[in-house]
């Protein structure tokens, strides 16, 4: 058995933390992991890729084309994250919140709008999963913070993420920066987010 | 904290986590760096941990004077490491080789972590093992985080045994990787020792050079022969074709063979100074061909080439023919190169890659850029205004290199640690173009002080020289310098002024608040008007760090709105000033856009209110 989770966003947004969360809670589930965490120079505002893997690995990063899940805290890096991804295995859980690179109006370059971002990325994805939780997570708990929490949940809650909900619990409670409660009350509610869209079929 | 888990647990760490591990695990004493990524998570590791471990740790002003503080607390008995990134090692370098002949007498780890691909740096892809070779100091390279710990820890013991420093030398997948590791028993430091007089030991002039020359031959001979075989691992394969790989290419090895189902003949080297003839020897007699699997330099090949002359002439060996020798591996790097000598079909990379160019075609790029409230934008923008954009941007080594980005395109080349000073004076004296030069704090300290007391010296036209001064060395993860008031162990300690130093070598210095335009354009002004020597501090903290401190006291920095009756969209405040705060909201090319600042990354510093004509930006009303 081996999972190769990428995760991407933007400097800022807690994607080191999320994948942190993932590799203990594997850890946690007696797995061996490996993965890569970028540090320096792209952690101001650009993009950043981390790479969490568990079971039969040796090598940090994700072979292109086979990775089994994309994270994409943000819509236009998940069309960046095509590279580790194929039509044949890989399924993608996004966030809707946009976070416009300044690079859009200097080389007035315009952001692609949803629709466009999933069509370039379906030749890609087995599985597509669009979740809105920053913005819920801000109507909750009035921070947007807690979004990237809410999305593993529903990542896990969408059988898209095979760890266990008691293991993220766990780790968040020993692991959390600050807010543990709000965490895993996002954690829960992104569990439930993520069950009814996979009933829904959406 | 995973670092300190408790003995025999497994948890999951970064390599660099790893490192410090292993070095309390080997009970060092004393740990001095200056930050730079990809190995800056060792220092900052001890920087949380030291006082409860009892370790001694310092940010030292540079890597030169780190790596003398490890070395004379090994000279005082006490094991020692120091960290650095590779371009620290060029500037250790002039005590590095020194200390080396010498030797120590606690055991002391000079980690170096490569940058293949330049994740963190630019500059160049240098590789370390070419510096084990000049200054004949044994190199250990770990493949991955459970090595890491491991290869520290041991890495103490040769050293001792030896009495040489070891380098162990990683690059930025084996630093910055995480990864399952087993740890063992943190062993309580001995932080203090003695130095003991012995100018016969310590005498290093001729004729007694050559004979140290002799002794680090000798050591290194007997290093190769009692740990040679410890630190190399042979697989169980069979076949007359084999692999030979060292460093985390072994990691992709192991997975391209698991992927492809085979099972060929491995050698896998953890010491690549000195060379482990024997076992290489033993490796490639009666082999068809080898492969070697090595990023950057042929090191590993070419000392195989040598090797095969005696033993195998006619092995075939292959290595940079079939793999890059710049750039970082990958799986889809190595599994092709593997797949090609073992005649193996394996996947269409370059169809996914061609497949992949169209899919992101025409998207707007994510380039780093300036945090939201960053003191540095708000400097280059007045710097701007007021010298215009044809002069001469000498650049530097810090946050500020993103300054070379659109729009503002201010660093017109960047070197390395304070040389922003040196070529700027070598240009001022050959052309009469106007010349900036921006440094920043830790930059200043690190190397930039050379550079100034030389541009007093060889009096003449110098160029502007803007100190960046937001309190912090920032980029690699807010590590405090001689000028922030604190150490690495957090002990408040009186600031270094650079105002005073500047001022000592007769610079006419003025020192401007960061986040106000006004005050930047006038004292820029002033400071252009006058002669001689001209150093203008922007002092502003790092907004990040500032807002982080902030709201652990739970305080929230204001938000800016912009007043959309009052905006004429000109764009100055996206365009020109480029705070990622401001959007233009704009889903088609022609749309009439609309400007809003985003309140989730807005950090309060005002700066766009100041540089927006139309006075449209202010303080947003709390609803």
């Amino acid at each position: 058995m081996k999972f190769s989770a990428f995760f991407i966003g933007v400097g800022g947004e807690g994607v080191l933390t999320s994948a942190a969360l993932v590799a203990k809670a594997a850890q946690k589930e007696g797995h061996f992991v490996r993965g890569v965490q970028l540090h320096g120079l792209a952690q101001r505002g650009g993009s950043i890729p981390t790479e969490v893997r568990w079971g039969d690995v040796s090598s940090p990063g994700i072979m292109q084309g086979d990775a089994d899940l994309v994270m994409a805290f943000e819509p236009l890096e998940a069309a960046r994250a095509v590279h580790y991804a194929s039509k044949e295995k890989t399924s993608f859980v996004i966030d809707d919140h946009e976070y416009m690179p300044v690079y859009a109006n200097l080389l007035d370059v315009p952001y692609p709008p949803m629709p466009e971002i999933v069509r370039r990325v379906k030749p890609f994805a087995k599985r597509i999963m669009v979740f809105n939780t920053t913005k819920l997570a801000k109507k909750e708990f009035g921070t947007p913070v807690l979004g990237d929490t809410m999305m593993l949940g529903a990542a896990v809650g969408a059988k898209l993420l095979p760890l266990r909900p008691k293991s993220f619990r766990e780790v968040i409670r020993e692991d959390a920066p600050r807010m543990v409660s709000k965490n895993v009350k996002a954690f829960d509610e992104g569990v439930k987010l993520g069950k009814r869209k996979l009933t829904s079929g959406l | 904290m995973s670092v300190l888990a408790k003995p025999n647990s497994k948890v999951v760490l970064l390599g660099n986590e790893a490192i410090a591990r292993g070095a309390l695990e080997a009970g060092v004493g004393v740990v001095a760096a200056y930050p730079g990524t990809p190995s800056s998570e060792v220092p900052i590791t001890f920087s949380h941990i030291a006082k409860k471990t009892g370790t001694y740790f310092e940010y030292s002003s540079n890597e030169k004077v780190a790596f003398e503080t490890a070395a004379g607390a090994a000279w005082s008995g006490v094991r020692s490491l120091t960290a650095m990134k590779h371009f620290g090692l060029n500037v250790a370098a002039d005590s590095v080789g020194p200390v080396a002949y010498l030797g120590v007498k606690a055991g002391m780890v000079v980690v170096v972590a490569d940058d293949p691909n330049g994740w963190s740096s630019a500059q160049s892809e240098q590789d370390t093992r070419y510096y084990a070779r000049m200054f004949k100091m044994p190199e250990l390279e770990p493949s991955n985080p459970q090595e890491a710990l491991d290869f520290t820890k041991q890495a103490f013991k040769l050293s001792e045994e030896f009495h040489i420093p070891v380098f162990l030398r990683t690059t930025t997948k084996v630093s910055h990787s995480i990864g399952t590791v087993k740890v063992g028993r943190i062993k309580k430091p001995i932080r203090k020792g003695k130095f003991v007089k012995d100018l016969a030991h310590y005498y290093n002039i001729r004729p007694h050079l050559q004979e140290m020359h002799r002794e680090i031959d000798a050591k290194l001979a007997g290093i190769a022969r009692k740990y040679g075989g410890k630190f190399t691992k042979e697989g169980k394969g069979t076949g007359k074709v084999g692999i030979i790989t060292s460093g985390v290419s072994y990691e992709y090895v192991r997975e391209s063979l698991k992927t492809l189902g085979l099972k060929p003949p491995v050698l896998k080297l953890g010491m690549t100074h000195p060379m482990p003839r024997k076992e290489i020897e033993e490796f490639i007699k009666g082999k068809r061909a080898v492969l070697v699997v090595e990023e950057l330099e042929p090191i590993i090949e070419n000392y195989v080439t040598q090797a095969a002359k005696g033993t195998n002439p006619k092995l075939a060996i292959h290595g940079k023919d079939l793999l890059p020798s710049y750039g970082e591996y990958t799986m889809a790097l190595v599994l092709p190169a593997i797949g090609k000598l073992f005649k193996k079909k394996t996947p269409d990379f370059k169809a996914h890659s061609r497949k992949e160019a169209k899919a992101i075609a025409g998207l707007p790029p994510r380039k780093p850029v300036f945090c939201p409230g960053c003191p540095h934008r708000s400097t280059f923008y007045a710097v701007k205004q007021v010298f215009g954009k044809d002069t001469i941007w000498a650049g530097d080594i810090g946050c500020y290199v993103l300054g070379i980005f659109e729009p503002f395109e201010m660093q017109d080349f960047i070197v390395s640690m304070g040389a922003s000073l040196g070529i700027s004076h070598g240009i001022s004296r050959t052309s009469n173009q106007e010349v900036v030069a921006f440094v920043g704090d830790s930059t200043f300290f690190h190397a930039g002080m050379p550079g100034l007391a030389n541009l007093k010296f060889n009096n003449g036209k110098s160029p502007f020289i803007v100190v960046l001064d937001n309190r912090i060395t920032a980029m690699t993860g807010h590590q405090p310098h001689p000028g922030s008031g604190f150490t690495g162990m957090g002990t408040p300690v009186e600031e270094v002024s650079i105002e005073k130093i500047a001022k000592a070598m007769g610079a006419n210095v003025l020192v401007a608040n960061s986040f106000s335009q006004k005050d930047l354009v006038e004292k820029v002004k002033e400071l252009k008007g006058k002669d001689g020597l001209r150093v203008l501090i922007s002092r502003g903290e790092c907004r990040l760090l500032a807002r982080r401190q902030a709201r652990e006291k739970g305080i929230e920095f204001p938000t800016f709105e912009i007043d959309q009756d009052k905006c004429k969209k000109c764009g100055i405040c996206t365009n020109e000033f480029a705070c990622p705060a401001i959007v233009e909201i704009r889903h088609k090319r022609g749309e009439e856009p609309k400007y809003w600042i985003n309140p989730d990354n807005c950090w309060g510093c005002s700066v766009c209110s100041q540089v927006c004509p139309y006075g449209a930006i202010h303080v947003a009303v709390k609803k």
